[in-house]
């Protein structure tokens, strides 16, 4: 009964440290804002600095972990992960009396809700499923059977239960930051403009591939590109939405409009109005 | 070069969004903001002021009976030395001085190093464009700098007010509570799913928008008027430190227009965004004048527009709801 357990725990536990590894890595590589990283898990109890490589230091632990699980039969590197688990569980719990405004981080910037019992909770059963896994000496690649099915079913539905990550997940899937709030980069919305109609439309007068000059005003991204017989022409992208709508007019040297683009008018009186 | 494409990128948005280029009429709860008057004072006396303002014209203002002063401190108008840098608040179109602050700066950045046993010199790192910048707490204001900024070490933020003294910054008085985090760890802002609200409210603090080093169009005559906002893309303003606010700003660019209004005295004006605001996203502060705002600073404004809405230069900061156009 243990081993069948135990089997089960096997596959959870590499998917579990392997998803950590790689979350952590892609917050580490992307840095969203200044100092992310010294909000984040373990790495807010030591100075910042270190924050970073510590992060990574924490990451590759993890894949080591996971290759350990599969690879290696030694009974001292099979106790490891309970060592690596039981250390995070205290770790957590330090870290919810010392910080308890910083998140676990341990899927990365996933992680930053606050660190409560669930998380605790979480690196417990996986310190347990570790020791399982430890004690009934399973190793080498999972075979899910039909004995097995139903306990690693169990198993993730208990991850899952124990993951505060969910609520943002869920809460970022019926509702999306507003546009203008959402960064986009510039390159995005230039691929938007270059396949749209209105681009087509103009690109036989532009004089130059890159635009003279862009900016960004809430959901809409704007784009200048020189065109013959000194006038401008602005192309306006809306970064919300599957389709966007992209408007373009001519803009003499006078800075009067020369070609005004009525396309897209009835939406556009729509939208004008801005929220900021 | 910002400022002046800011006009143009007006026009252009206007243009191919349909929309009115101009800035929104004054609602009805909104004033007219003050007038003010800045420059180099050539000569005073307990009843008239004598100016010379950034573009060599000579301004006399009459001094209003009531009239205040400050220079390191309240002074008598009368007292101001000749060539020091004044901003004043005027009456009557411009023509009657009511309230007058004197070479006042404002001193934000992030601490690099302090150094000094009684007056302590503190190399403090302003921001991409105002880089770095050398100021000096001196023993006496030390202590009430020291309340407000119990970590004066390098990495936390600085901000304070001072004196510009024969090209010395002193600061005098702390414009706010320090913020515990370091410079580089800004609380994010709370995430608000779903409907947006018609405008934003928060902390208006005023920047010496004056001393902006690469905006070289602008180096003679300095900006006297406009805001230095904090949530501009990185890519178009070639500013690194842009982007970051705890206030969950929407993105603006250089040039466009903001609506600030003070919510304490109504006074309303449109500013054109002229400076990405670096430094300002990165306090997570409130203003305590008349009530307290929601968390976080939402533009920095020229100290010639603070004063035009209301605000006072040595409290640093006022409640402001701020709109576009």
């Amino acid at each position: 009964m243990l081993s069948i357990i135990a089997a089960a725990a096997l596959p959870i536990l590499v998917v579990t440290l392997a998803l950590g590894g790689v979350a952590k890595l892609a917050t580490v590589g992307r840095e969203a804002s200044p100092g992310a990283l010294a909000r984040l898990g373990p790495a807010v109890l030591m100075p910042e600095r270190f924050a970073r490589p510590a992060t990574i230091a924490c990451a590759l632990v993890e894949f080591a972990l996971a290759a350990d699980l599969l690879v290696v039969g030694h009974p001292v590197a099979r106790w490891l992960p309970v060592a690596f688990f039981a250390m995070a569980t205290y770790v957590l719990w330090d870290l919810r009396r010392r910080r308890p405004d910083a998140g676990c981080g341990c899927f990365g910037d996933v992680s930053d809700t606050p660190v409560g019992l669930r998380s605790i909770g979480r690196a417990a059963a996986l310190t347990a499923m570790a020791a399982l896994v430890a004690a009934a000496g399973v190793m080498g690649l999972p075979h899910v059977t039909a004995e097995t099915a139903p306990w690693i079913g169990g198993g993730v539905a208990l991850l899952l239960a124990c993951s505060p990550e969910i609520d943002g997940v869920v809460s970022r899937l019926r509702h999306r930051a507003p546009c203008e709030q959402r960064p986009m980069p510039p390159g995005r919305a230039l691929s938007r403009l270059r396949t749209s109609g209105e681009w087509r439309a103009h690109a036989g007068s532009l004089l130059a591939d890159e635009p003279s000059d862009m900016w960004r005003e809430l959901c809409w991204r704007f784009f200048v590109f020189p065109a013959q017989g000194d006038a401008e022409v602005v192309f306006a992208v809306h970064l919300g939405g599957r389709r966007p709508a992209v408007r373009a007019v001519v803009v003499g040297a006078d800075g009067q409009v020369a070609a005004p683009d009525d396309r897209g008018d009835a939406y556009l009186r729509e939208s004008t109005p801005v929220s900021a | 070069m910002p400022y002046r494409a800011g006009e143009r990128r007006r026009k252009l948005a206007a243009a191919v969004l349909g929309r009115d280029p101009g800035p929104a009429p004054r609602s009805r709860e909104e004033t007219e903001p003050f007038d003010v008057v800045s420059g180099d004072l050539l000569d005073v006396s307990p009843h008239l002021i004598i100016l010379e303002t950034a573009d060599g014209e000579q301004r006399r203002l009459v001094i209003a009976p009531w009239a205040t002063a400050w220079r390191g401190g309240t002074v008598a108008p009368a007292d101001l030395p000749a060539g020091a840098r004044v901003v004043v608040r005027a009456l009557r179109g411009g023509t009657v001085a009511e309230r007058i602050w004197a070479d006042i700066t404002r001193i934000t950045g992030v601490i690099q190093e302090v150094s000094g046993r009684r007056d302590l010199t503190v190399e403090l790192d302003c921001g991409p464009h105002r880089r770095e910048r050398s100021i000096v707490v001196p023993y006496r204001s030390s202590g009430r700098i020291r309340v407000r900024h119990p970590k004066l070490e390098p990495g936390y933020l600085f901000d304070a007010i001072g004196l510009l003294d024969q090209g010395t910054s002193f600061a005098h008085l702390p414009a706010t509570s320090q913020p515990p985090y370091r410079a580089t760890a800004v609380p994010p802002p709370t995430v608000t799913y779903g409907g947006s609200e018609a405008g934003i409210s928060g902390t208006a603090v005023w920047a010496d928008l004056t001393d902006l080093r690469d905006l070289t169009d602008l180096a003679e005559e300095g900006i006297t008027e406009g805001v230095a906002y904090p949530m501009l893309e990185r890519e178009d303003t070639g500013c690194g430190d842009a982007g970051v606010s705890c206030a969950g700003l929407p993105y603006l660019a250089l040039g466009s227009l903001l609506r600030v209004r003070n919510v304490c005295d109504g006074r309303a004006d449109a500013l054109p965004i002229v400076a990405c605001g670096c430094l300002a996203g990165r306090f997570c502060d409130r203003c305590l004048e008349c009530g307290t705002s929601p968390r976080g600073r939402i533009v920095e404004l020229a100290a010639c527009s603070y004063v035009a809405l209301g605000g006072d230069l040595t409290k640093g900061c006022f409640n402001a709801r701020v709109g576009l156009g």
